[in-house]
């Protein structure tokens, strides 16, 4: 696959590299190489079997050893009646013995054992035959282990400087006598020997250098073999996160053992999930797991931009083992992803492309525009008999009959504003490869989502959401010595947006704002305005009201995001000082920046004067001077941040007589990070982190393992004497089933295995940014709030001194105590599961001290580390995988994630009512009245308890229940109601399957225990530093429509239901309906069918003949079907109904690889 | 060689290692000089910025947001409730009946004013390190301080009684139980107050050297001003031997308020009030008469309405003792200012939406200076009954008006204090009150300039609050088109003081003397009245009321109700005397503002049945706060 100059350059490139480096590092480093003692050597085991075959002897070397075999099923199957009965012995005198007489030989490379023909016999046999027979040219085709023509290998005579390079179908020719040899070598492939003998063509197929046949687990800071974890770590197929989306985090929920996440919101550039790992533990301001993209902390919105497809390994972290060198950051757990490097070999090259369709996957029901005018009326009659009707009968009557539609207007403002579908592009491209000094990995992708708002073609911009994204990764690992290796990474990533001035989801919350029946969205032009340029858009009155459809047309914002990443990185083996130890520096520098500009005319607004039924002939006119029919601009903020990060780490790890495992890590990290615009002083200085944090484990025999890690850290956020943690962790395995007593069950059980930590780890990040000193007192010595104004004419004013935060050198860490339990089954090679359960302790939880009363006149609340919570739950996953037969598998996998939250202190008021404290409760729990019922009339609601929240209420209106009995319902009558507001459950479950060139997999996910209410006042929730504004849904408030559910199902004179959805209507928002209750109170537990993939591979024979060494195309779905009890809208969304929704995609991709 | 590297690797690793050694000062990132507290106090500037820093926290009265005064009781009326409110109308909840102790309306005057005082202690404390300041002025601004921490006090006294009283400040890292503070008797307060302010006086200026740049600092004649009301205050009904609040007890047995009735307060309010007047007049204030500036001299009749008009709303006219510069009055004029001129209906910023109840309206006198209800000459008039304006009253109503007799004859406080349909309104322009056609006049009935048309603004009972327009205020027709002269709000004018100490001495004594008669009818005179003995004598059907104790003290309560309608005062005033019980059961009604036809439109018509009950004297502290300092104890009845 040479043809492309492009492959060319880039192979000639690694090339160059490789000889500059070896030029210019081997005169600078002349480092030795030490000595090895391979596994082989190492690696101990017992048998005892009799009449077996040969396949047999090999299962029960790779149950109690660690290496993976290659062979012909066939050859080793007839190799039978073999009994051995050894003990203690190596892998390598088992097979000496087993393989002694027959035709086959072995080879061992590091943990792969291959089976072979002994082509030694073959040749001496053939030698007999053809004896002194001379050559005197060879011929022959090379190829990859596939077939696959190879070409440019190089064919060298051993000895001689003779050679030549396979041509372009991998075919060679080259002079050889028979005496000779000729070795075949080629980039990221195993060089072979081949003796001519009387041979006339030689045909060979080169193998893949294998590398890593083992499998590892990244850990903190480094790699561990998977057998030997102890900590609480689930790992994800990078493949199990592609879904057709551009944002990798909308994958998480469901699909990860732990990992509690929901989404939200379905707009694109916002529709971040949510992810916490094993739920929130702390009422302090972060909560949010640490983020470790290649070991440099980032934010959730660079892990939604990751490709799937340039993913090496993504780990959730999740106890104290695992995360304790993370020491004062890891409390929340810790998500560490590493991307791909490259292997030697020729350059593959992988193509991606995806086109999606997306649609709302639920859009909210909203009352049709006469019912709004009716209940609009009833709205003011049934709380003001005597009020001003809004809608005469004559204009109901007349928009009914449909009357002119721009006099009489009915909108559907989504529909105006929205359309149906809109389609989303991706395309992914990575190449790999590499020779023996350098290896690449480099990709590059784009995306471009689409939102579905509609464009107004008399403007030239498109105000509609399309979000490109682009991404440009460069790995590249050079050998600069033999134990020198150093790896360049460099990354940038790029969001071009354009969109409406205020995003998707305000164009959304603007079509419930809007009043649909008071003018349209526009006017056509007539003939008293036919000079008119602008658009004339519709508006009543003074021009007050809103527009949604001159809101989503007036103008454009332009956003720019950009992330730029640099990384060195450095390992040297130091063997040569003492066997198994290496050290490894890092270094990265990272800048985000991000800015927007709005452009935007003001709308001229324009509406009805007057209107002759009786020719149907209107007049309309201007009603607002402040339109323009040019643009104006208006500059967004502007975001810039830089980190820089270095860490140093001392690796030694060695085996002792074969079975004593011991290894230990040292790790030195420091990181700044840097705001352009911190907006203040204190919050512009650099956040710093720094620490040592190690690890030492031993074990022995494979069988029992133990670990103890530690974090010391420093952060730049405590007085001195607080300043540094120790955040120390223990953890304990036993490998069961590697237990001599075990082997009858290991043909059932084939692993069994038990984990226990214990540990502490820390949380720095316990105030919000801007309260980040809090040993220093925070003194605005300029405040306008506390300035006072004096003089004749009010001349003097001068600004004054506002104290934000009084000094405390107390304040320190939230640590963590966690606690893991785990159990890894696999039964019969076939089913995986991993069973865990957790307990955590948080303390010195900052918080505000609630003892302090209001007469001390502070004019900041004070903050201490007192508070105090726990939390627990399991984790389950579960994984099967069954080949059939060459044409049919099948695989299946379930997770489960359990976790829950409770206050342990948390300092509150002594309550007279023990139901208000918060000990005990979820923290996520969400206060309220319990709300029986309507009341049936005014009379009912004067006589029952007076319920004190500032407002007149009576018939129809939400009837509390009087909880402490004390005659009148106040702020004492809330009692915890519902479920948490996140979820405590998530889980996903799936299967695939494949048929010949056809697979298929489907995934569910579902979530329970959750609440969620209804907004009926104007909420802004704030989760750490994201604010999510959701839209009050109570009708008729500032024109705001009245969805169909309420339309359908509310309390009237007429129809006094006292259980209806909605109480009695009003224009107002009527205190006594608005407070926190059980009435709007919904279950937000859900199931869904997130994805549905099918797919079909071209089979080799045809990828052969178009140069290809994989082809698959597939279709795919997401989010095809919900169960939910909750019907107005996605129920995921919870309180966010009204905001952009969740969307269902279906996508068509096409993958294609060459090698 | 191959040595040597060895050793260079073993410094390397070891020099990672220790590289932490140095971690301390790496996370050394802030610099020394970040500003802290005494930074405000290491020279003179700053620390001046401390000064303005304690008044800041002066209460903003001018708002009707913040001040219960206005909209809080039985005085002024709004729209309760609109969806689209052109300011906030939590006050008139407290008004409608909605005060609670859960989530208290008003509750932030507590938050602040502790505040206050901790800022004015921290100031006390720390304003004898300033080196570059000199004693006298160091002096003055310890007693402005002072006097502060004073006033403070007595804005929380004067909303929910006893208060914890914050003589000095605690320590931020004080142990929770002595920040767990009780609630002081009122005597105390009172005697607190008292002595903070006898310290401040001496230090204080009789007057501003430099007006332009210090008016509404604080003189000599405010200290003593204020002092004159506290000691009126301490000695009024609700405070001075109130046995309905005796059950308010702390949870040590301290009895919260005195329950014998004490004359001997009443004697010093009196030397209070007469000190307060003496060093007033000395210090230049009387009471205000207005002089034209604007045109040719005007009518008597105008004059005397703009004298009563602007001694509220003219800039530091002579008569004000004490004016809220922290409150500018903006707002408030535009939620009171109607369409006066009628051609600028679209003005947005001309909301016209308080209200005076009729039974205000009603409080003010005939033209014969005693009350309606009283005055013989006008016995058996039906004053919901109409009639038109004769070409006489043409200052007063537009001519050939069809108006109710409520309106006609009224004292001229009734013309300047209050605009209404039919009713001329002088000034915004038009100035030239020789020509009455030419000026400005109301129409109020639905479908009128001033009727009723947006739900959120507009028309509530049918008389505006023309007391807090600035006669001078232009409008025109465009969103910003309303140039209002501000003024600061008048905390103290020399009427309050006169009246205080009518009061103080009535009460003193067993029968009125001169000096009662004397300063009552010095206020009466600027308005345009006889004095109280003429006026009872020749027109009142009670005519030997005014002399004795008993009936002056109903006449110097309605007068000060009158003279000061709408500064809220009434508020106070009420509770004080233990008056509001009585005054509540009247009823807040308005005209039928839904009505087009002058016959429907003037029909009375009920807007809110109020009451007051016991509990209704105090605010309730907010329950949230008794739950964390059980130490507090709540006010009866919440």
């Amino acid at each position: 696959m040479m043809h492309s100059p492009f492959l060319r350059g880039v192979l000639k490139w690694c090339i160059m590299i490789k000889l500059l480096w070896i030029v210019v590092v081997t005169s600078v480093l002349q480092v030795s190489a030490g000595t090895n003692l391979t596994y082989s050597q190492t690696a101990r085991l017992n048998l005892k079997l009799n009449n077996v075959d040969l396949e047999q002897v090999i299962w029960s070397i790779k149950n109690q050893t660690e290496f993976n075999f290659f062979y012909s099923t066939e050859e080793v199957r007839n190799v039978k009646d073999l009994s051995v009965n050894m003990a203690n012995v190596t892998a390598q005198e088992v097979l000496d013995q087993c393989l002694k007489g027959t035709n086959l030989t072995y080879e061992i490379v590091h943990k792969a054992v291959i089976i072979k023909e002994n082509e030694l016999q073959k040749a001496t046999f053939l030698k007999e035959q053809e004896a002194m027979q001379q050559n005197s040219s060879v011929k022959g085709k090379v190829t990859d282990v596939t077939g696959q023509a190879l070409p440019g290998v190089t064919i060298t005579v051993v000895g001689t400087s003779r050679g030549v390079i396979t041509d372009n179908d991998g075919s060679y020719k080259i002079d050889a006598k028979s005496t000779d040899k000729l070795v075949f070598s080629f980039i990221g492939m195993e060089s072979q020997i081949v003796d001519v003998k009387n041979q006339k063509e030689i045909n060979v197929k080169l193998k893949d250098k294998t590398e890593e046949l083992e499998e590892f687990t990244a850990v903190a800071f480094g790699k561990q073999p998977k057998g030997s974890v102890i900590g609480s770590i689930t790992t994800i197929d990078p493949g199990k996160l592609k879904v057709p989306s551009s944002n990798l985090t909308t994958a998480m929920a469901g699909s990860m053992a732990g990992v509690i996440a929901y989404q939200r919101s379905g707009e694109p550039g916002q529709d971040n999930a949510d992810f916490f790992v094993r739920g929130i533990t702390t009422f302090g301001t972060n909560t949010n797991p640490l983020i470790l993209i290649d070991g440099i902390e980032l934010t959730s919105t660079d892990l939604a931009r990751l490709q799937p497809d340039d993913i090496a390994s993504f780990s959730i972290m999740k106890d104290a083992t695992a995360t304790a060198l993370y020491g004062a950051r890891g409390a929340n757990g810790v998500i560490l992803v590493t991307t791909k490097q490259g292997k030697e070999g020729p350059a593959k090259i992988s193509v991606r492309f995806e086109n999606s369709v997306s649609a709302p996957t639920r859009n909210v029901d909203i009352a049709d525009p006469v019912t709004y005018m009716k209940l609009n009326n009833e709205a003011v009659l049934t709380r003001n008999p005597l009020g001003m009707l809004p809608y005469s009968e004559e204009k109901i009557a007349n928009t009914e009959a449909g009357m002119n539609s721009l006099v009489y207007p009915a909108n559907d403002w989504r529909k105006m504003l929205f359309k149906d579908y809109t389609m989303n592009q991706r395309a992914n491209l990575n190449i790999s490869g590499g020779g023996d000094i350098a290896r690449y990995y480099v990709a590059g992708s784009f995306s471009k989502d689409n939102g579905v708002l509609k464009v107004d073609n008399r403007n030239n911009f498109n105000n509609n959401i399309d979000l490109k994204n682009y991404s440009l990764r460069a790995n590249v690992n050079i050998n600069v010595s033999k134990t020198t290796e150093l790896m360049v990474r460099l990354s940038g990533n790029f969001d071009d947006y354009t969109g409406p001035i205020n995003g998707g989801a305000a164009m959304y919350r603007l079509v419930m704002q809007s009043n649909p029946v008071l003018f349209p969205a526009y006017y056509p032009t007539d003939e008293t305005h036919n000079f008119v340029q602008h658009i004339m858009f519709g508006n009543y009155d003074k021009g007050q009201y809103v527009n949604p459809y001159a809101q989503m047309v007036k103008g454009y914002k332009d956003q720019s995001r950009s992330q730029m990443l640099a990384q060195f990185e450095i390992k040297q083996d130091l063997s040569f000082l003492t066997e198994g130890l290496s050290i490894r520096g890092m270094a990265n520098v990272n800048r985000t920046s991000s800015f927007d500009v709005s452009r935007f005319y003001n709308p001229f607004w324009y509406s009805v004067d007057s209107y002759d039924r009786t020719t149907d002939k209107y007049v309309i006119s201007q009603i607002n001077t402040n339109g323009t029919e040019y643009l104006g601009y208006n500059e967004g903020t502007k975001y810039l941040q830089s980190t820089s990060y270095f860490e140093g780490t001392a690796n030694y790890n060695r085996t002792f007589k074969d079975k004593h495992s011991v290894s230990g890590l040292l790790v030195f990290v420091a990181r700044q990070s840097l705001l352009a615009n911190a907006g203040d002083l204190q919050s512009s200085l650099p956040s710093r982190n720094t620490g040592i944090s190690g690890r030492a484990t031993y074990s022995y025999d494979n069988r029992y393992f133990s670990e103890f890690n530690f974090g010391y850290n420093g952060s730049e956020r405590f007085s001195k004497e607080n300043r540094f943690g120790f955040f120390p962790s223990a953890g304990l395995a036993w490998n069961i089933s590697n237990e001599a007593f075990w082997k009858t069950l290991k043909p059932i059980i084939s692993n069994l295995k038990l984990r226990y930590s214990y540990g502490l780890v820390g949380n720095d990040q316990i105030g919000s940014s801007s309260d980040r000193f809090f040993y220093l007192s925070n003194v605005n010595m300029n405040s306008t709030d506390r300035a006072a104004t004096f003089g004749r004419d009010f001349g003097t004013t001068k600004n004054g001194v506002y104290i934000s935060r009084y000094a405390n050198n107390d304040i320190t860490w939230e640590t963590s105590t966690k606690q893991n339990f785990a159990m890894e089954l696999t039964l019969k090679e076939k089913v995986n599961i991993i069973a865990e359960y957790f307990t955590e302790y948080r303390k010195n939880i900052l918080m505000t001290r609630d003892a302090i009363p209001t007469t001390m006149g502070l004019s900041d609340v004070m903050k201490a580390n007192v508070g105090e919570a726990s939390g627990k739950g399991i984790d389950i996953s579960m994984d099967y995988q069954q080949v059939w037969n060459k044409d049919f598998w099948t695989s299946a996998r379930a997770n489960f994630t359990y976790a829950t939250s409770k206050y342990e202190v948390f300092d509150e008021p002594e309550y007279a009512e023990r139901y208000r404290s918060r000990i005990g409760q979820s923290l996520q729990q969400n206060y309220g009245y319990i709300a029986e019922r309507l009341f049936v009339d005014d009379a009912e609601a004067a006589n029952c308890p007076k319920q004190e929240f500032g407002g007149t209420y009576g018939g129809g209106d939400i009837k509390y229940t009087d909880v402490n009995r004390d005659g009148k319902i106040t702020e004492a009558d809330k009692v915890p109601i519902g479920n948490p507001t996140i979820p405590e459950i998530v889980y996903g479950f799936g299967f695939s399957l494949g048929y010949k060139s056809f697979d298929l997999s489907a995934f569910f996910q579902g979530s329970a225990n959750q609440s969620f209410w209804l907004t009926v006042t104007d909420n802004v929730l704030a989760s750490g530093s994201t604010s999510t504004y959701q839209l009050n849904t109570s009708p008729f408030r500032n024109e705001t429509q009245i969805l169909q559910a309420y339309a359908d199902s509310h309390w009237s004179e007429d129809n006094r239901n006292v259980y209806a959805t909605w109480p009695r209507l009003s224009t107002t928002t009527i205190a006594n309906n608005s407070q926190p209750s059980t009435w709007f109170m919904r279950n937000a537990a859900f199931l869904r069918f997130k994805q549905l993939e099918i797919g079909y591979t071209l089979p080799k024979r045809l990828r052969d003949k178009i140069h290809t060494s994989n082809l698959r195309v597939y279709v795919s779905g997401t989010n095809l079907l919900l169960f939910s009890g909750f019907k107005l809208w996605d129920v995921e969304m919870a309180g966010d109904g009204l905001g952009y929704p969740l969307q269902r995609v279906f996508n068509l991709g096409l993958n294609i690889s060459f090698n | 060689m191959q040595r040597d590297m060895k050793k260079t690797w073993i410094i390397g690793v070891l020099t990672l290692i220790l590289g932490c050694i140095s971690c301390s000062k790496y996370l050394d990132v802030v610099p020394d000089n970040i500003a802290t507290l005494d930074n405000a106090f290491t020279m003179r500037s700053e620390a001046e910025k401390y000064l303005y820093t304690c008044y800041s926290y002066m209460p903003d009265d001018g708002n009707a947001v913040e001040n219960p005064a206005i909209l809080g009781g039985d005085e002024i009326w709004a729209i309760p409730e609109s969806p689209a409110p052109y300011f906030n109308h939590t006050m008139l909840k407290i008004a409608r009946g909605y005060q609670n102790a859960n989530s208290p309306i008003g509750n932030s005057e507590w938050d602040n004013m502790y505040k206050a005082l901790r800022d004015c202690n921290i100031f006390l404390e720390k304003i004898g390190s300033v080196p570059d300041l000199e004693e006298t002025e160091k002096k003055q601004w310890i007693a402005e301080v002072k006097f502060l921490k004073a006033y403070y006090h007595f804005h929380l006294v004067r909303m929910y009684g006893p208060v914890p009283l914050i003589k000095k400040n605690l320590p931020i890292d004080v142990d929770i139980k002595d920040v767990k503070v009780s609630r002081a008797p009122v005597d105390s307060c009172f005697a607190y107050i008292k002595k903070l302010i006898d310290e401040a006086q001496g230090d204080l200026p009789a007057t501003i050297d430099d007006p332009v740049k210090c008016l509404g600092r604080i003189t000599k004649p405010i200290a003593l001003s204020l002092k004159a009301k506290v000691m009126v205050t301490a000695a009024s009904p609700l405070f001075n031997g109130n046995t309905e609040q005796s059950t308010l007890v702390n949870h040590d047995g301290t009895k919260l308020f005195n329950t014998t009735y004490n004359p001997a307060k009443w004697d010093s309010a009196v030397i209070a009030c007469k000190k307060a007047i003496a060093v007033c007049e000395s210090g230049g204030i009387s009471l205000y008469h207005f002089i034209p500036t604007v045109v040719q001299k005007v009518t008597d009749t105008i004059s005397v309405q703009m004298s009563l008009r602007n001694v509220f709303t003219e800039r530091w006219n002579n008569e004000i003792i004490w004016a809220n510069t922290q409150s500018q009055t903006n707002i408030l004029q535009r939620i009171a200012t109607p369409f006066v001129d009628e051609r600028y209906l679209s003005n947005p910023n001309l909301v016209g939406e308080l209200g005076a109840p009729l039974k205000i309206a009603e409080m003010f006198y005939t033209e014969n200076g005693v009350p309606i209800e009283e005055d013989k000459t006008k016995a058996g008039t039906k004053w919901y009954t109409l009639r038109k304006a004769v070409d006489s009253e043409q200052l007063y109503i537009q001519k050939g008006f069809n108006t109710v007799e409520l309106n006609y004859n009224r004292e001229p406080r009734f013309y300047a204090y209050l605009a209404f349909d039919g009713g001329i309104w002088y000034g915004q322009g038009v100035y030239n009150d020789k020509a009455p056609g030419s000026l400005f006049c109301l129409h109020c009935k639905k479908g009128e300039a001033n009727g009723k048309a947006i739900l959120d603004r507009g028309i509530t009972t049918g008389y505006y609050i023309k007391k807090y327009v600035h006669y001078q205020n232009v409008m025109g027709s465009g969103t910003s088109d309303y140039t209002i002269t501000s003024y600061p709000w008048p905390i103290m004018r020399l009427a309050d003081l006169y009246l205080l100490y009518a009061e103080a001495l009535n009460e003193a004594n067993a029968v009125p003397t001169a000096e009662v008669y004397n300063y009552v009818n010095r206020v009466r005179e600027r308005a345009g009245l006889g004095t109280v003995q003429d006026s009872w004598a020749q027109f009142s059907t009670n005519p030997t009321k005014y002399t004795t104790k008993e009936g002056m003290r109903k006449i110097i309560h309605r007068e000060r109700s009158i003279e000061l309608a709408f500064e809220g005062q009434r508020f106070w005033d009420i509770r004080r005397w233990k008056e509001a019980p009585e005054e509540y059961q009247r009823a807040i009604e308005g005209y039928d503002i839904e009505q087009s036809v002058d016959v429907y439109f003037y029909r009375k018509k009920l807007i809110i049945n109020q009451s007051f009950g016991q509990k209704d004297y105090f605010w309730p502290i907010k329950d949230s706060y008794i739950l964390n300092n059980r130490n507090l104890v709540q006010n009866i009845g919440w």
